[in-house]
């Protein structure tokens, strides 16, 4: 009896849920509602006063939708969601990195949103337990190879080719090339040329020690000890200062640079996918992820209605291409991927075909284990002090403990 | 727009009506507890009660409460992975700390270690170099004034600000100390990815932060020792360096214990300096405090974290035990 | 303070005793010239690796181009421009230092008064639970704030204080409290109980006599609680990031300063330019009090 009574209140509320459900896709809410937005984005490059000017935009359509957006670093805004779901007072909205999605999803925090979004119209988003966990806001955030025009006429199609560049180009205080040597976030496009990956086909076993990591290891090595065209110790600030001063004729970094390089660089900047490895003959593969929304997991009522419509606004074609132009950003809905806003531009042009190479960075909670494992090995072999070899087994086994902690 | 006068007026009244209501619910306070304690029971300690209770209430909302929480948490497996659904399980995150690594590959007594060893350099170089600085201030000299002045700006300096600018100067590449390494025609050295290298600029650093503190301390007890001790020691025909031993260092004593032992609990539990001079992340370079703070935040490990922070806690609290033991400085000049 | 008030003669005295001490200067008699040479050589060092990290970041702050590195070891660079201070005035710098000095200074008085109070029970009196709260006080030096940040933002979303100076001026002031009543303590111990039995005997009640008496002879002690109450609030970064969120216009300046810092995309000329201008604030009151520091600190146990 009581199962039954259980299993009847169950299928109402389901079915009452499904029709406001489908409700709030047509209907905007007419009362006042009022959101509370977070975003990681900084002001340093513009992005926030972007945010501002989607929410801006929105309620100067809707009047009755109003926004506070809270501004707030990466790290800070996921200790921070974290806490206040614990203490039942999400914000409503979120604008952030793919990579929070493994510890929403795993802490339960945040919702799937299938059911509200057609997920094919955008570029592919943050999956995990067959659902799909965030819209894509932009894509991108991939690493490629960027070059100084004035040193480097055409960029080099392989591996090969870019070493023999290097070699020529790497001279008095000059270097052929640099990248940030300290973050694995640079190894992992190498490790997927040389046909590897971080994790087994589960998506959540680390594959670590493997001859594609042993090559790429390897190969990083040798840049530094065999061919002698990186400087001796490079992190992401030294790379930065050497390509603007003209010192680096190639460097590694990502699209979030471009706008920075080409008001120092202007027209001498130039764009280009990763080179083609030589070994495998495959294109490295740079992680891509981009901004995405996520909804928490109470959201719901007028509140969801109007964060719907505000998504639906904010991922138009219209504000897509804005984006493209205020913030060099890849857009997330595909439709504006071939536009030629992006096709005319070298340097987008050059972005946009390193991408297509790229993979999404997986997201899962154990990725942070990858990295922590892979960083100090990295490092070390380096550093000339451990061998390709070990590293990769040391990486291994240091993921494998960390995995086995996250309990 | 540089300022807005309107949100200017606005913070100001806020912190000052705060700071109003602060005072008139100690007010109020001091007079309920009037009425109960020495009105109603006629306590004889009632003034100790009515004078400590303000203290004694904003700590338990703002510090017993959250350890409180901290307690109950360290008893449960609360992590990502069991968020709203996490069961108590007894001590086994306090047998955890011990056994398991704490973060990736370090366990807990390698920590504890070298932790120690952290503040046991940095005491010796800070009181060492506190009492040199303060022995040579402790004279009639030109620019005295001066001097005292420089030398006190890395205490004055915001941490932070401080301690990135440092960590600039220890980049490999465009590090003043690299460069000036290089111009005398040594190697330079990897302070920022390299474990002991980093373990020594981490070091320095905090070595440059903290002499200022001991050697106000040390020059303030300096002064207060009067001359005719020395007098006394050289008619007796000491050297300068026999009445520094004989003479002013057991005389500062009563300065040194209670400097040093501040200052001790202080360096153990030095965050900023660990934290940002190890740009990448070595786990060679944390310490008990950092890595507390990764456990915590950068694995969600919140239960673990927790229990942790508690081994930590009782560590000092037995330090601070023998602290207050040998330096007798609870006791006070009572009037009964 | 009224003149005709006992203790002011009492204060005179040990002002005039102060004074002599301070005109020994035993240690350095019969100094050789040479010697004086070595010793300001030596302080002339120091003095230069004190203030070296300040030029730099003075040096980063002139930098065009957004650069924190560089070859050039010169403290002004050969392309200097006040562009960042500009850049950083126009982010709202003084707004986030205007915050920033009205709590830092609200929260000072506020803990300031609190441990003055509570220390002199510490102090003068003997009462049961006076040992273990002492250790407790010192105990929650030990504290790793990082510790306490999860249960400090839960509570300050329970009591709505997320986003207000309220609970940032509370909480600063009551973390601050036990340091300063070590300090106050110590002080007030070294004050012979002489003097209040005197005013007791005078007819002053025990609050009189530690408001008449005690207070005014502790200005020095008081002066240093205040100074340690400031500098900690200045420049505290976690739990104003947990309680104040990120409203531009209600930010203090590390919380301002931060977000220049990205993961890789950093302002460093203008986080650099922004640190120069709110250490200077601290750093004239560190030498303003620098006189107090010396006869202030004497941490809990020198007696007379």
């Amino acid at each position: 009896m009581f199962k039954k009574v259980l299993s009847l209140i169950l299928l109402v509320s389901v079915m009452v849920f499904s029709v406001t459900a489908c409700k709030t896709e047509t209907k905007v809410p007419t009362g006042d509602v009022a959101l509370t937005l977070w975003t990681q984005e900084g002001e340093s490059d513009f992005a926030l006063q972007f945010v501002k000017s989607l929410t801006d935009a929105f309620t100067a359509e809707y009047p009755n939708i109003t926004f506070d957006v809270v501004q707030k670093d990466t790290e800070v805004l996921r200790e921070d969601f974290q806490t206040a779901s614990l203490a039942g007072s999400a914000p409503d909205l979120l604008w952030t990195v793919s990579d929070h999605a493994g510890p929403f999803v795993t802490a339960g925090i945040i919702q799937p949103v299938d059911d509200y979004f057609n997920m094919k119209l955008y570029v592919p988003s943050v999956e995990m337990n067959g659902k799909t966990w965030a819209v894509p806001i932009s894509s991108g955030n991939h690493l490629m190879l960027l070059y100084n025009k004035s040193l480097v006429p055409t960029p080099p199609a392989d591996t090969d080719e870019m070493i023999a560049m290097a070699k020529e180009l790497t001279k008095g205080d000059q270097y052929g090339l640099s990248y940030n040597m300290t973050e694995p976030f640079w190894l992992v496009p190498w490790l997927g040329g040389f046909g590897g990956a971080v994790f087994a086909e589960d998506g959540l076993t680390p594959t670590l020690n493997t001859d594609a990591m042993v090559n790429t290891l390897q190969f990083l090595y040798d840049l530094k000890y065999v061919h002698k065209v990186v400087p001796a110790s490079a992190d992401y600030d030294v790379t930065d200062t050497l390509f603007k001063e003209g010192k680096a004729a190639m460097i590694i970094n990502g699209d979030w640079s471009l706008g920075g390089y080409k008001e120092v660089l202007g027209d001498n900047l130039g764009a280009a996918a990763l080179p083609k490895v030589v070994a495998t003959g495959e294109y490295p593969k740079p992680y891509t992820s981009g901004k995405y929304f996520m909804l928490p997991k109470d959201l719901a009522g007028d509140k969801l209605a109007a964060v719907i419509k505000f998504i639906e606004f904010a991922t138009n074609e219209a504000n897509q291409l804005k984006q493209l132009e205020t913030l060099n950003r890849l857009p997330g809905l595909k439709s504006v991927l071939s536009n030629e806003a992006i096709t005319s531009d070298p340097i987008l042009a050059g972005s946009s075909a390193d991408m297509a190479n790229g993979v999404p960075m997986p997201t899962v909670v154990e990725m942070r284990c990858n990295w922590d494992a892979m960083k100090p090995e990295m490092t070390s072999v380096l550093a000339d002090e451990k061998s390709a070899k070990d590293a990769a087994a040391a990486m291994q086994a240091a993921a494998e403990a960390c995995i086995m902690q996250l309990e | 727009m540089l300022i807005d006068p309107e949100v200017m007026l606005n913070s100001f009244k806020e912190v000052i009506l705060t700071v109003l209501i602060v005072l008139a619910a100690i007010a109020a306070l001091e007079g309920l507890l009037y009425l109960i304690f020495v009105r109603w029971l006629k306590l004889k300690n009632a003034i100790v009660i009515m004078l400590i209770s303000p203290a004694v209430i904003g700590l338990l909302i703002l510090q017993v409460f959250p350890l409180l929480w901290e307690a109950r948490l360290s008893f449960t497996n609360m992590s990502l992975k069991h968020f709203f659904n996490f069961d108590f399980i007894g001590l086994k995150n306090y047998i955890r700390v011990f056994t398991e690594p704490v973060l990736k590959q370090v366990t807990f007594f390698p920590l504890l270690a070298r932790t120690i060893l952290w503040t046991a350099v940095n005491i010796i170089f800070h009181v060492v170099g506190g009492m040199c600085l303060a022995l040579l201030l402790n004279r009639e000299m030109k620019l005295r004034g001066l001097y005292r002045m420089l030398i006190i700006i890395p205490w004055a300096l915001p941490q932070v600000v401080a301690v990135l600018a440092w960590r600039g100067e220890f980049n490999f590449e465009y590090g003043w100390i690299n460069l000036v390494l290089q111009r005398i025609g040594l190697t330079p050295i990897p302070w920022l990815t390299a474990p002991v290298p980093n373990f020594i600029a981490m070091c320095m650093v905090n070595i440059w932060l903290g002499i200022p503190f001991m050697t106000v301390i040390f020059l303030g007890g300096l002064q207060s020792i009067s001359g005719e001790f020395y007098d006394a020691a050289e008619i007796d025909g000491a050297s300068k360096w026999q009445s520094f031993w004989n003479v002013t260092l057991p005389l500062m004593q009563p300065i040194m214990a209670p400097a040093v032992i501040l200052g001790t609990v202080w360096t153990f539990n030095t965050f900023n300096v660990s934290f940002f001079i190890n740009q990448f992340e070595l786990e060679t370079s944390d310490i008990l405090v950092t890595a507390l703070f990764r456990a915590a935040f950068q694995y969600n490990r919140y239960g673990f974290a927790a229990a942790f922070a508690f081994v930590i806690f009782f560590i000092l609290l037995a330090y601070s035990i023998f602290y207050v033991k040998t330096t007798k400085a609870v006791e006070g000049a009572e009037v009964r | 303070m009224s003149k005709n008030n006992p203790t002011s003669v009492k204060q005179a005295d040990r002002k005039e005793i102060k004074v002599k001490k301070e005109s020994f200067f035993h240690a350095a008699r019969g100094d050789s010239k040479f010697k004086r040479l070595i010793i300001h050589l030596i302080l002339i060092g120091y003095c230069v690796l004190s203030v070296y990290p300040l030029l730099r970041i003075f040096s980063v702050s002139l930098r065009p181009g957004n650069r924190l590195l560089s070859t050039d070891l010169s403290i002004i660079p050969a392309n200097a421009t006040l562009e960042n201070f500009r850049l950083v005035f126009n982010q709202g710098l003084l707004q986030w230092i205007w915050n920033s000095l009205i709590i830092t200074v609200g929260t000072s008085i506020v803990g300031v008064i609190i441990a003055a109070t509570s220390a002199y029970a510490f102090s003068r009196f003997k009462f049961r639970g006076r040992t273990p709260l002492l250790i407790y006080l010192l105990t929650t030096q030990m504290i790793p704030s990082a510790m306490l940040m999860v249960p400090l933002y839960i509570l300050a979303i329970n009591l709505k204080m997320v986003g207000t100076y309220t609970g940032l001026v509370f909480a600063y002031a009551v973390t601050s409290v036990p340091f300063s009543i070590w300090i106050l303590k110590g002080y007030y111990d070294t004050i012979p109980v002489d003097l209040e039995e005197a005013a007791v005997i005078d007819g002053c009640t025990r609050l009189e006599s530690f408001w008449k008496i005690i207070l005014p002879l502790s200005t020095p002690a008081l002066a240093i609680a205040f100074l340690f109450n400031f500098s900690q609030a200045w420049n505290e970064y976690l739990i104003a990031r947990v309680i104040l969120g990120s409203q531009e216009s209600i930010l203090t300046w590390p919380l301002g300063l931060q977000r220049m810092i990205g993961q890789y995309l950093s302002q460093w000329g203008q986080y650099n330019a922004g640190a120069l201008i709110v250490s200077v604030p601290v750093m004239l009151l560190f030498l303003y009090m620098s006189k107090y520091m010396i006869s202030g600190l004497t941490l809990g146990s020198v007696k007379g």
